[in-house]
């Protein structure tokens, strides 16, 4: 009844993007300190990070929602990076479509802002606000850019997206989806959370924000999360707008090119404010995405 | 004869009749059982009938004037279904928090109205049911506030008569107020064998949409439903939002089965969409950004929700507005999540209110731990609105997704991805400041909500979950009276030809995703619980006294960054358009009524002047 190829192909692909997961996290840190001129940690850091938070000794919580947070984050990433056709592994990418997974990869944002609300710290307060009205600022040209793909292609299924631009070539090269690509990377860097839109944490102005009270096995399970969902976000841009891939080197290269432009906008912005993000969000991108899903119609 | 050919008296006349009972009968325990009597016996009624519709459950009344057919078939089961949930947890929330029988009668009334509304078969009926169900409600709000009531009433006054000229011109040119003769006249008139004009198609279709626009809430008529849904017996507004708004929705669709082929030749057609639906899409859209703006912005408990409402009904309205296959069945799967997440909702306001008596938000935190039973319902609504699957709320939302988008309205779409956005940001708002962080020291006390309220929240927690994770179920039924375009897998799994969603493999995977977290959760050191006054505060010792939860103004960046759009309000516009009409009524007194004798025998002689000229005299 079980079909054990797919649950062991699960199960790999799940060690395989935690572990590539946090080696993005450390090739971000690495390539940040290049462009500063300084030498930087080890590629591995982010992972030696981690172990170490788990073998604090002791953590402490807030109570049962504030434990329930970050595990819930973890655990929506994990059903993110499954519906997700990654290569040529397909996993369960037939069950659910692009507005599914699109969900999905919003809903670990939820389980953060759960556990940080409930810790009753200030902080935390500022950055669940903050993170809310970036993804209220964002939603309208990140719906837009995907409406775009979805009418071009002319279906929500991921890996028919994927089918689609092995024979017509990569979405990319047609001018509408071109825009519409502009427009997600943008997008990109807030989900992400980098700058010049990384408004959530804001590190030097509030403190982490949703973070700030997290530490021990807590803090380890959402640097656990941010490295799924780095993996599945970088294979989610690679698999609308480059073409998926037909092998896991293949998406390797391709995620990390989509990472690169993300770190190198990241380390030459300052942070803007969540009032001039959302403006921003509802000018250029938005008029953009106008223009790319009347090109497509 | 057998039962079945008396369910649709008994469902009209039970709940009427037993709350006319409960108020003849105003004592404590007496009230409370025929109010439950009228509450439940619809659920149960409607629950015997599944499966025994055949060709549909007729029953005609002669009234002498009109002949009046009501029918039971599968829209109109589907649609009391709804209600009849809605109406039995409503009946158990009022258990708990009404004092009279006067609220008792009127919120079974309405019950009566809405499901008269649904099963009508002419518009002799519907009309009688609807103002029913509109009287019913306005003397529920009278009961608590008068301004806000009478506002409702005006806006729903205008409503209800624009109903009745539209009704009335339909009548003029075909002759028939049943509904299926009425459709065949249209079609007929299609082919111009019945003198319906295109003026005629054009002011039916205006005067429809203010009527049933008003009940739905959509923008520009929204502005009652903030003081109607927040002023009243919160109970009573888990039926009033969460039933009796779709009231609007099915005047919509009853408004495409009658009149839909001859309003798409009269009106034509707008960039590949008949004109009449892609206004009703744009409302729609209007709506949900409008109104969800408004709810995050919104200090007071019951006022984001009613906002909240207004835009998931808006949601329902666009969805009808793409009009395709996918958009009905997306429209009816809303319809029915909106009401049992929304009257969760309500339920929970009506326990907090009722444990502490407080609305503001800035009165509340941290009741999580003192009413955490309330607090699990309260975490399954919120889920369900903000859409995260696999609730209901998702499900139907993925279906209007899928709906807008395949129908090539880009920003109709558009419209749809910011309100969700904006849809977790007001319940997040709910879910902070009313359940975490410092507890104000009056809350201290605070009790679980009673058992018949909880009871309550339990039957429209059910069909959040078991719809969501099964939502071919619902589908499947719908399949029966509307060509859907969308496949039933099985139970857990619908597709729409582009797209496909399995809620139960996305339920199973979260349960794997969570155990896998939780797994890394229990490997790690045990947690040692610390008071919520222990925390970061720049390194500064914290104590009591510090209120350290933001509990106003909690989205300010967000009403200044909209402070422009801000200035206007349609509430305003119509305060100053009633205080001219009322101004104007004050001239036309004062002027004409000036109680100088000379002035009245001017008038005769104007009179006998204009009499003359006209050749009478």
């Amino acid at each position: 009844m079980f079909d054990w190829k797919l649950i062991l192909e699960a199960i790999g692909m799940l060690i395989y993007a935690t572990f590539m997961g946090f080696i993005f996290m450390g090739i971000e840190r690495k390539a940040m300190a290049r462009i500063q001129r300084r030498v930087g940690p080890p590629i591995y850091q982010p992972i030696i990070d981690t172990l170490k938070l788990l073998g604090k000794k002791e953590s402490v919580s807030h109570g049962l929602i504030y434990d329930f947070g970050p595990v819930f984050a973890l655990g929506a990433s994990i059903t993110a990076l499954l519906f997700l056709p990654i290569a040529n592994f397909q996993l369960f990418s037939s069950n659910a479509d692009l507005i599914v997974v699109a969900y999905l990869l919003e809903i670990p944002m939820l389980g953060i802002m759960l556990g940080a609300m409930s810790s009753g710290n200030p902080y935390s307060a500022v950055g669940v606000q903050r993170g809310l009205l970036t993804m209220v600022a964002m939603q309208l040209p990140y719906g837009l850019a995907l409406i775009a793909l979805i009418q071009h292609w002319g279906t929500f299924k991921l890996s028919e997206i994927v089918a689609l631009q092995e024979l017509h070539g990569w979405s990319i090269t047609v001018p509408a989806l071109l825009i519409a690509m502009i427009i997600f990377d943008i997008v990109f860097q807030a989900m992400l959370g980098l700058e010049p839109f990384d408004i959530v944490t804001a590190p030097a102005e509030i403190s982490m924000g949703p973070m700030v009270e997290y530490g021990g096995k807590h803090a380890a399970l959402l640097f656990t999360q941010h490295a799924v969902q780095l993996f599945a976000e970088t294979a989610f841009f690679a698999i609308l707008f480059l073409g998926g891939a037909s092998n896991l080197l293949e998406l390797l290269v391709k995620q990390i090119a989509v990472l690169f432009i993300a770190i190198f906008i990241a380390s030459i912005y300052p942070r803007f404010t969540i009032d001039q993000a959302a403006k921003f969000f509802w000018k250029w991108p938005t008029i953009l995405g106008i223009i790319a899903v009347l090109l497509t119609m | 004869m057998t039962f079945v050919d008396y369910a649709i008296p008994l469902l009209l006349f039970i709940p009427a009749v037993s709350g006319v009972l409960a108020w003849l009968f105003d004592r404590d325990i007496v009230r409370e059982i025929f109010g439950l009597i009228g509450g439940l016996s619809p659920l149960v009624i409607i629950a015997i009938t599944y499966g025994k519709l055949g060709d549909g459950i007729k029953w005609t009344v002669d009234t002498g004037v009109f002949k009046l057919f009501f029918q039971l078939e599968h829209m109109s089961w589907y649609l009391a279904a709804v209600a009849a949930v809605v109406a039995a947890a409503m009946a158990f929330g009022m258990v708990s928090t009404s004092r009279s029988g006067y609220e008792w009668m009127f919120a079974l009334f309405s019950v009566s109205g809405l499901l008269g509304v649904f099963l009508s078969g002419d518009f002799a009926g519907f009309f009688l049911f609807w103002e029913l169900m509109t009287f019913a409600s306005f003397m529920m709000v009278l009961r608590y506030n008068k301004r806000a009531s009478l506002k409702y009433f005006v806006l729903s006054i205008i409503g209800a008569y624009a109903m009745l000229l539209a009704i009335a011109i339909l009548y003029a040119k075909t002759g028939t107020l049943e509904f299926q003769s009425l459709r065949r006249m249209v079609v007929y008139a299609a082919y111009g064998m019945v003198p319906l004009t295109k003026t005629d198609m054009v002011l039916v279709y205006a005067l429809f949409l203010v009527a049933f626009g008003v009940k739905a809430g959509t923008w520009p008529l929204h502005v009652w439903a903030p003081d109607a849904y927040s002023e009243t017996n919160q109970s009573y507004t888990t039926f009033f939002s969460g039933a009796l708004s779709k009231a609007g929705a099915y005047g919509f669709v009853l408004m495409f089965i009658l009149l839909g082929v001859k309003l798409y030749t009269d009106l034509g057609t707008f960039r590949g969409h008949p004109l009449f639906t892609y206004i009703l899409a744009w409302l729609g859209a209007i709506t949900v950004v409008v109104a969800g703006f408004l709810a995050v912005l919104q200090e007071d408990l019951r006022k984001l929700l009613a906002y909240s409402s207004v835009s998931q009904v808006g949601y329902i309205v666009l969805a009808l507005g793409v009009g395709s296959g996918i958009g009905f069945t997306g429209a009816f799967f809303h319809i029915l999540s909106h009401a049992v997440f929304k009257g969760l909702f309500w339920l929970i306001t009506a326990a907090l209110i009722l444990r502490t008596g407080k609305t503001r938000f800035e009165d509340f935190g941290g009741l999580a731990e003192k009413m955490p039973v309330t607090f699990a319902m309260a975490l399954i609504a919120v889920l369900s609105l903000a859409g995260i699957p696999p609730m209901a709320g998702f499900a139907s939302k993925w279906l209007i997704y899928e709906a807008a988008i395949s129908a090539h309205m880009p920003l109709v779409a558009g419209a749809i991805f910011l309100g969700s956005a904006i849809a977790f940001a007001y319940v997040v708002r709910f879910l902070y400041a009313i359940w975490f962080g410092q507890r104000p020291s009056d809350l201290d006390d605070v009790e679980e909500a009673p058992l018949p309220l909880l009871v309550g929240m339990t039957i429209l927690a059910i069909p959040n979950v078991v719809f969501g994770i099964a939502p071919g179920l619902v589908v499947r039924f719908l399949n029966k009276f509307i060509n859907t375009g969308v496949a039933v897998n099985s139970y857990y799994s619908i597709s729409t030809g582009v797209g496909t969603y399995n809620a139960l493999s996305v339920a199973l995977i979260l349960v794997v995703g969570l155990a896998i977290a939780g797994l890394i959760y229990i490997y790690g050191a045990r947690a040692r619980r610390i008071p919520l006054t222990n925390t970061y505060q720049s390194g500064n010792p914290v104590t009591e006294d510090y209120n350290l939860s933001m509990r106003r103004n909690f989205y300010r960046p967000l009403a200044e960054a909209l402070e422009f759009w801000l200035k206007y309000s349609f509430d305003r516009f119509y305060a100053r358009v009633a205080k001219i009409a009322e101004d104007f009524a004050d001239w036309l007194r004062e002027g004409f009524y000036n109680g100088n004798v000379q002035a009245y025998s001017w008038y005769l002689a104007i009179v006998l002047l204009i009499l003359a000229l006209w050749g009478v005299l």
